[in-house]
């Protein structure tokens, strides 16, 4: 019992310790969100400001068109997480469960994608939405992702893989199709898996910053972190305001991981196979 | 039934998402990166021209206001803007030249306008420069002259280099403020007396220590705000006339190296160790935790917000009494992909910036940079009596001697292997001949990978 009481102790003061590791950038942040430009500089620093600068964040909201940027990534990232979780599960489903003719070649060349940097295809990729009248729109910031995309691909068709045989059978058997087999078993045994890849391409679209730098012209159709970059000019940082702005930008994706968590922690259930 | 009914209300969500998709994104799809071709209309023939910039959000505001004006004064030209950060304008801006796709007009960084000249990208402006500006009337035409006397670009703005002091910190040592007379060697000796360790002793005291300095006498790094002056004032510098060829491994630079390391070693100068422990390295003057910097005029900006009470003054004078400033002139710089027709438009724009005594106190009145336009920048507009700095002449009589940053098409490479090799110099991890020696050979390997190919 003391052994017992000793060692979750132990276990509280590590998690304690290493949850104040992750947690003590934040509050440098935050604190650094706080402070006048002199603070913000000053030699040695000062952590806590003398006077909370509150007005950073009202400063922030007047500075750009926050809204209208913040509007502009929740398009963006939403629309995005839509088609990821449709075009890669279904993609994963086929290579996970479909029969046709070289399908581990084709496999093999959807991962091999996955090494192209993409700066490399950038050039091409401006070309073609620039003949399809596309640029300073957000669709090519989101419509990508509606064409499967190789990590998504990878991830699905793993979950897919390991979601017993016997679950397909059985729904053959009670005269499902594939499409079917595919939405009404496979889609919601895979929900952690599709709530890893929300979070993934949810993430990765809320704080891009190259695409929507090379397709979007006019300001108004910035998305949120191009908006925090344009605080700053050439010359001046701005960095007190930049640091409000990225923690304002931060609440969107808290607020998807705290949606999305309680999917992590389940897994697949097996109690339908004896 | 329930299965087929499961179906369609999978396929009209679809559905719904692709309309509401589209609708998103429709509104915009004719207006695509690139401006369309110019139209005849009842009033004269339009013009449609894409006019491409970098700006923060405040200077976002004052160029939309200018350029209403602009469309105002000329109601056949159309502009439509593309405008970034600076930090990712470049890389979209390279994205589009490559695609064919670049603006008609835009905005170059001065040490970027040879880069867009030397590759094609840029078109010669000589001519309508010739004929359209009075050279006697402007700062900086020449910045942006090659070695065959071709123009480039018009500035938008410029910086040049002054000596930045904080006066308060003088006065607390009890030393007299810079003059201008001043030699590098006059600037060190008055910067060791305003360089301060944590015990509270100056580099002159015995027992001083140069590994914990808490107030340095100078800022100093990289090019425009670091060795660029010193090499130059002392009789040396990177590259010779044409900008094609290194000139680095000089008795004349091997000088001021010396004058640099040395400051560096005895804790005077910030080295590049020491900025590290800052926020930027830009913080160190604003901060109050360096006497002097060299700064370009933007620096005024940080200064001012952060409540220093400080003044500027002209550089210091090598050895044999020559004085140099860095300049830096951002620069209107004109497709040459774009037709005539939108050529001419985008010419129209740059005259509307550089001529009109009204866009140019606009854009003064934001701070960023000295005007192009001397009457502007000789009027209280610019000088801004009572306000800090109070000697602002000091930027416009910097121009007298002012260089430019030897701008070639290769500048951020070279200037990059430079920087490493000084670098090494400076933290004492190389002889001055041996990073002398190591930068020659790397900034020509450089320079030959571009010109002699």
């Amino acid at each position: 019992m003391k052994y017992k009481l000793l060692g979750r102790s132990i276990a509280y003061l590590l998690i304690g310790i290493s949850s104040l590791v992750m947690l003590v950038p934040f509050a440098t942040a935050l604190m650094n969100s706080l402070k006048t430009y002199r603070e913000y500089t000053t030699v040695p620093p000062r952590w806590i400001p003398e006077v909370f600068q509150w007005s950073n964040y009202a400063a922030v909201f007047k500075l750009g068109n926050i809204g209208g940027y913040t509007m502009n990534s929740v398009i963006v990232a939403g629309l995005s997480v839509a088609g990821a979780l449709l075009s890669c599960s279904m993609v994963g489903y086929a290579f996970a469960r479909l029969r046709f003719p070289l399908k581990s070649a084709l496999f093999v060349m959807v991962l091999g994608t996955m090494m192209i940097p993409a700066v490399v295809i950038i050039i091409p990729h401006f070309m073609i939405f620039n003949e399809l009248n596309m640029l300073d729109t957000l669709t090519p910031l989101w419509v990508i992702e509606w064409l499967a995309q190789p990590f998504g691909i990878f991830l699905m068709r793993q979950a897919f893989m390991n979601i017993p045989k016997e679950y397909e059978e059985a729904a053959k058997m009670e005269g499902c199709n594939p499409f079917q087999i595919y939405w009404r078993i496979f889609i919601p045994m895979a929900r952690p898996t599709l709530a890893t890849l929300a979070i993934f391409t949810f993430m990765g679209k809320w704080n891009e910053i190259l695409t929507p730098v090379i397709y979007l012209t006019s300001n108004e159709k910035y998305t949120l972190p191009i908006g925090i970059l344009s605080l700053s000019g050439q010359w001046t940082g701005n960095e007190q305001l930049m640091i409000a702005a990225a923690l304002v930008s931060l609440v969107p994706i808290l607020l998807v991981f705290l949606f999305a968590e309680k999917y992590f922690v389940q897994n697949h259930n097996m109690a339908g196979i004896k | 039934m329930k299965k087929r009914k499961g179906l369609y209300s999978w396929l009209a969500a679809l559905l719904l998402v692709t309309v509401f998709a589209s609708g998103c994104s429709g509104g915009g799809q004719q207006d695509g990166g690139a401006a369309s071709p110019p139209k005849e209309e009842d009033g004269g023939k339009q013009v449609e021209i894409l006019l491409g910039y970098y700006s923060s959000d405040s200077s976002d505001t004052k160029m939309k206001e200018l350029i209403d004006r602009f469309e105002e004064q000329h109601p056949n030209i159309k502009v439509k803007t593309q405008s970034a950060p600076y930090g990712q304008f470049y890389q979209k801006l390279d994205t589009q030249i490559a695609a064919g796709q670049a603006p008609d007009v835009w905005l170059s960084d001065g040490v970027y306008v040879m880069k867009y000249a030397q590759r094609g990208a840029a078109k010669d402006l000589t001519d309508w420069i010739v004929r359209d500006l009075k050279a006697e009337e402007y700062y900086g035409l020449d910045f942006n002259k090659d070695a065959e006397g071709r123009y480039w670009g018009v500035p938008q703005g410029i910086q040049v280099g002054v000596l930045f002091y904080n006066k308060d910190l003088f006065d607390k040592a009890g030393v007299d403020y810079p003059s201008e007379d001043w030699t590098w060697e006059d600037l060190k000796a008055t910067a060791a007396k305003l360089t301060v360790d944590a015990a509270g002793k100056t580099a002159e005291d015995a027992g001083f220590d140069p590994a914990s300095v808490n107030q340095f006498g100078l800022t100093f790094f990289s090019i425009t705000e670091g060795w660029f002056s010193v090499m130059k004032s002392y009789g040396g510098g990177v590259l010779d006339e044409k900008a094609e060829n290194s000139i680095v491994n000089t008795p004349e630079n091997k000088q001021a190296f010396e004058w640099m390391v040395d400051g560096m070693q005895r804790g005077i100068i910030t080295d590049p160790v020491d900025l590290k422990s800052f926020q930027s390295n830009t913080a160190v003057f604003p901060s109050g935790s360096a006497a002097m910097r060299i700064g370009i005029y933007a620096r005024v900006q940080a200064a001012n917000e952060a409540g220093l009470n400080y003044d500027v003054t002209l550089l210091p004078k090598g050895p044999d009494g020559k004085r140099v400033s860095p300049v830096i002139a951002n620069s209107w710089v004109i497709n040459q992909k774009s037709s005539d027709e939108k050529a001419e438009a985008a010419w129209e724009w740059i005259k509307y910036w550089a001529t009109e005594d009204e866009v140019q106190k606009q854009w003064t009145e934001l701070g960023e940079a000295v005007p192009v336009k001397k009457s502007v920048a000789q009027s209280d507009v610019f000088l801004k009596a009572g306000e800090q700095p109070a000697n602002r002449k000091a930027f416009l009589d910097s121009l007298e001697f002012a260089q430019t940053l030897d701008n070639n098409a290769v500048w951020e490479e070279w200037v990059g292997k430079f920087n490493e090799n000084a670098e090494r110099a400076f933290l004492g991890d190389a002889t001055i001949d041996q990073a002398l020696s190591d930068a020659d050979a790397a900034v020509q390997a450089v320079l030959d990978d571009f010109y002699k190919k």
